[in-house]
């Protein structure tokens, strides 16, 4: 009998103790959601992960509101990046240097003014084609900059030029889920 | 987040309608990780295949047969042309269409972070016909892409074709373009279009003015002797100006009108000018200069420190003319500063194989840039055999040249040097009096070339030289005492074909040198039928300046350019031998009394992939 006791006692106890959660029996991945999925299939999943889920909205996007997240957060550095150039420009350097920054300035004004919002807005009516074409143009830009400011050793510009090229190879990517989709 | 119901067949996209975390995880899930993968894997080999794809050279696909073509065509080809000497031809980084005939650049602007390009285009044929605006978009004048027809021959006012004008951007951002129909009668009438939506970057539709046309031939002037409107600048009285050229008597000119609102347009009683002996001016150009920046100025510009060009295409010669001159907004006139070498009669925007060239003023960067068609050499049958006809040049800067104060200068866009691959040094190479140099530079087909030359002891040698009764480009084989000199470009190791490119030093009866900047094709191609000639024209030499050249070799067709660009010559070239691999470049100097070193940068150019827009919607 006090055997028995015992052994419902137990029972009982083991089920109230809380049961293991799914995600203990599964392997971590197995909760990969959207974000994850399409992460994984660009260059940069870390980059990728970081820029989407830091915007609200990505939560409830598809690949199509992710991507137009993406491109958003290209046109964000590449603002922030030519705010930069325009901040060192406005100290007066040196010809020096003051010559490549007004090269990079050039390369990113009409990058900002037009490129990254029409390449927006085409995702918008999805018109994929002219969205990686402004996209790479972008990254391009911001490549050439990067070759121009190099010959000073450590260009205070340099991060954002890299995070732009990082952040257009994964936006390009996720397009690309898009263009194999049809 | 919504499914897309019409694409069931993609299970990727149709990922479970709710994706947080806390969702337990279905086993569906599973092959959706396995599809994501595999999918990954698809991809990078996809785009593994697609990047060597693009990489590969060009080399002729076809087997080297002769084209497929209307045997009446291929009998009266100017030579046995083989498909892979056709597709040789074809340029690398010059802007041209797919297929078909090209003429005139038209209305060239820029506008929300593209340039855009519109030419006369025949969609039918490889000669010109059935006219209408072709249209192709860059963000860099170099990268074009090629978009939908802007406007085709469907009205009776332009029935006969839709042919060359201009665009004007207005201050309050609207754009409008004047071009001339030739109407259902072979009337040439100017009309009026403007884009259906400003907010579309690329500019694709195009509306004609409903009442066209706008200005019709007045009386007094041929109707059709009345063509290609120019852009219009703004007056001192707030009203916008256009010309349109014509030919009284013999003389071209350059008629005037007034608008405020580009539909009613007002004959000026006087023209902006006119030559004797010119003949019909087609595609007017008229633009002003600063003569103390190497900005470029919009079209409206005047006052201090500004002189205006005035450029026609000259029908009778077709060849472009230019003069520089004041301009007087208040008489709406315009004189040359020199009345010996007025439009017509003196300098030429280039010596070549070159016409209807036409300027915009380009807002993004503050440069003054040419655009100027090249048409073939060969013959028609040539070009329909091989499909197509007709390249625009690499767009040109202009600036006033301050050192001669009497010319413009024309460089190609510094753009095109984003094309730059590798590149090969040779410093001062010494070419002796009456021989060749070879030089080892790989591919010589896409080439991008600076050089320059030194005489070695010419001093003592100018009174030896002949004087020339007449100074003008003779063919490389007249050897004087110093020159010519220069590159042989599109040679062959033998030399059976060529096309040297050269100054050569000419002494006038009265004992001054002029120095002359030469293209020679006539050995440029063993085709018999092509038309090979000589151009070329005077280039100034200051004291303190060495011979310079630089020259864009792509295919066929070779830009060269002296002493930075006061003397430039477009040549075509259709070699039978010297194509492909065999294709070399060698230093040349013919002068039987002075050796020459020569300094060169030689870069191999890149394809510029012109194509169509990505325009396909998902």
């Amino acid at each position: 009998m006090k055997a028995l006791v015992c052994f419902l006692l137990l029972l009982l106890l083991l089920a109230t103790l809380p049961s293991p959660t799914r995600s203990f029996e599964f392997p971590a991945r197995e909760m990969a959601d959207l974000i994850d999925q399409t992460c994984r299939l660009t260059p940069f999943y870390d980059l990728c992960i970081s820029s989407l889920r830091s915007d609200p909205e990505s939560g409830a996007a598809d690949v199509r509101g992710l991507a137009r997240i993406m491109a958003g957060s290209v046109l964000a550095t590449a603002s922030r990046t030519l705010d930069r150039i325009q901040e060192l420009l406005g100290q007066a350097p040196d010809p020096e240097t003051e010559r490549p920054l007004a090269y990079c300035a050039e390369l990113y004004i009409p990058v900002v003014k037009y490129t990254l919002p029409q390449a927006i807005e085409a995702l918008g009516k999805g018109q994929l084609g002219f969205a990686v074409y402004g996209l790479s143009d972008a990254g391009k830009e911001a490549e050439e900059c990067e070759k121009n400011l190099s010959g000073q050793g450590g260009s205070p510009v340099t991060e954002g030029n890299e995070l732009v090229r990082n952040l257009v190879d994964v936006a390009v990517a996720i397009i690309e889920i898009l263009q194999r989709s049809f | 987040m919504q499914n897309s119901p019409s694409h069931t067949n993609a299970p990727y996209t149709l990922l479970p309608e709710d994706p947080s975390p806390a969702r337990p995880p279905a086993s569906s899930r599973r092959p959706v990780k396995v599809f994501a993968a595999t999918a990954a894997s698809v991809v990078f080999l996809t785009s593994l295949v697609m990047l060597i794809v693009n990489q590969s050279p060009e080399t002729p696909t076809e087997s080297d047969h002769p084209p497929r073509s209307d045997p009446s065509v291929r009998d009266r080809l100017s030579y046995n042309w083989t498909n892979a000497m056709f597709a040789w031809q074809r340029t690398a980084f010059h802007f041209q269409p797919e297929k078909n005939w090209m003429n005139d650049p038209d209305g060239p602007l820029y506008y929300m972070g593209w340039y855009h390009l519109f030419y006369q285009y025949n969609p039918d044929s490889a000669v010109w016909g059935n006219i209408t605006w072709g249209h192709a978009v860059s963000k860099d004048l170099i990268h074009w892409l090629y978009l939908p027809l802007a406007m085709v021959p469907d009205r009776w006012f332009d029935a006969g074709g839709v042919w060359t004008g201009s665009a004007t951007l207005l201050p309050d951002g609207r754009i409008v373009i004047l071009y001339t129909g030739d109407t259902d009668e072979s009337i040439q009438v100017q009309n009026l279009a403007y884009p259906a939506n400003l907010s579309d970057p690329l500019l694709i539709e195009w509306v004609k003015y409903p009442d066209n046309p706008v200005i019709v031939p007045p009386a007094g002037i041929n109707p059709e002797e009345f063509r290609d409107p120019t852009t219009a600048w703004m007056g001192p009285d707030g009203t916008w100006r256009i010309l349109v050229g014509s030919k009284v008597d013999g003389s071209g000119i350059a008629l005037i009108y007034q608008t405020s609102n580009f539909t009613a347009f007002e004959a000026q009683p006087g023209l902006l000018h006119a030559v004797n002996g010119t003949g019909m001016w087609e595609c007017v150009d008229f633009y002003p200069v600063s003569t103390n920046s190497s900005n470029g100025l919009e079209t409206s510009v005047v006052g201090p420190g500004v002189k205006h060009v005035l450029k026609a295409s000259l029908d009778d010669l077709k060849k472009d003319y230019y003069a520089i001159g004041t301009y007087d907004p208040v008489s709406d006139t315009w004189t040359p500063d020199d009345p010996e070498a007025d439009v017509g009669m003196g300098l030429q925007v280039d010596y070549g194989r070159y016409y209807a060239s036409k300027t915009f003023f380009d807002q993004n960067t503050g440069r003054r840039i040419l655009w100027g068609w090249i048409n073939e050499t060969d013959t028609d049958y040539d070009d329909l055999a091989k499909g197509w006809a007709s390249v625009q040049t690499i767009p040109r800067v202009v600036t006033f040249d301050n050192k001669t104060g009497s010319n413009i200068l024309e460089w190609p866009v510094e753009e095109v040097e984003s094309l730059r691959l590798n590149s090969t040094e040779f410093d001062d190479i010494l070419v002796e009096a009456g021989s060749a140099v070879l030089l080892d530079i790989g591919m010589a087909t896409q080439l991008d070339i600076s050089v320059e030359f030194e005489i070695e002891g010419s001093d003592a040698l100018e009174a030896l030289e002949e004087p020339e009764a007449i100074i003008e480009c003779a063919t490389a084989q007249n050897r004087t005492t110093l020159g010519p000199f220069g590159l042989l470009v599109l040679a062959d190791k033998s030399l059976s074909e060529l096309t040297p490119i050269y100054f050569h030093i000419a002494k006038s009866t009265n004992g001054s040198l002029t120095t002359l900047f030469c293209a020679d094709e006539t050995r440029s191609s063993k085709a018999l039928e092509v038309f090979k000639k000589v151009y070329g024209g005077p280039v100034a030499v200051l004291d303190d300046e060495k011979f310079t050249m630089r020259l864009l070799v792509d295919h066929s067709i070779i830009e060269s350019f002296a002493q930075g660009g006061r003397t430039v010559i477009t040549s075509r070239i259709y070699p039978t031998e010297a194509i492909y691999g065999a294709a070399k470049l060698f230093l040349f100097n013919n002068a039987t009394g002075v050796n020459v070193t020569a300094s060169l940068e030689i870069w191999q150019m890149n394809s510029a992939f012109i194509r169509p827009f990505p325009l396909e919607e998902m």
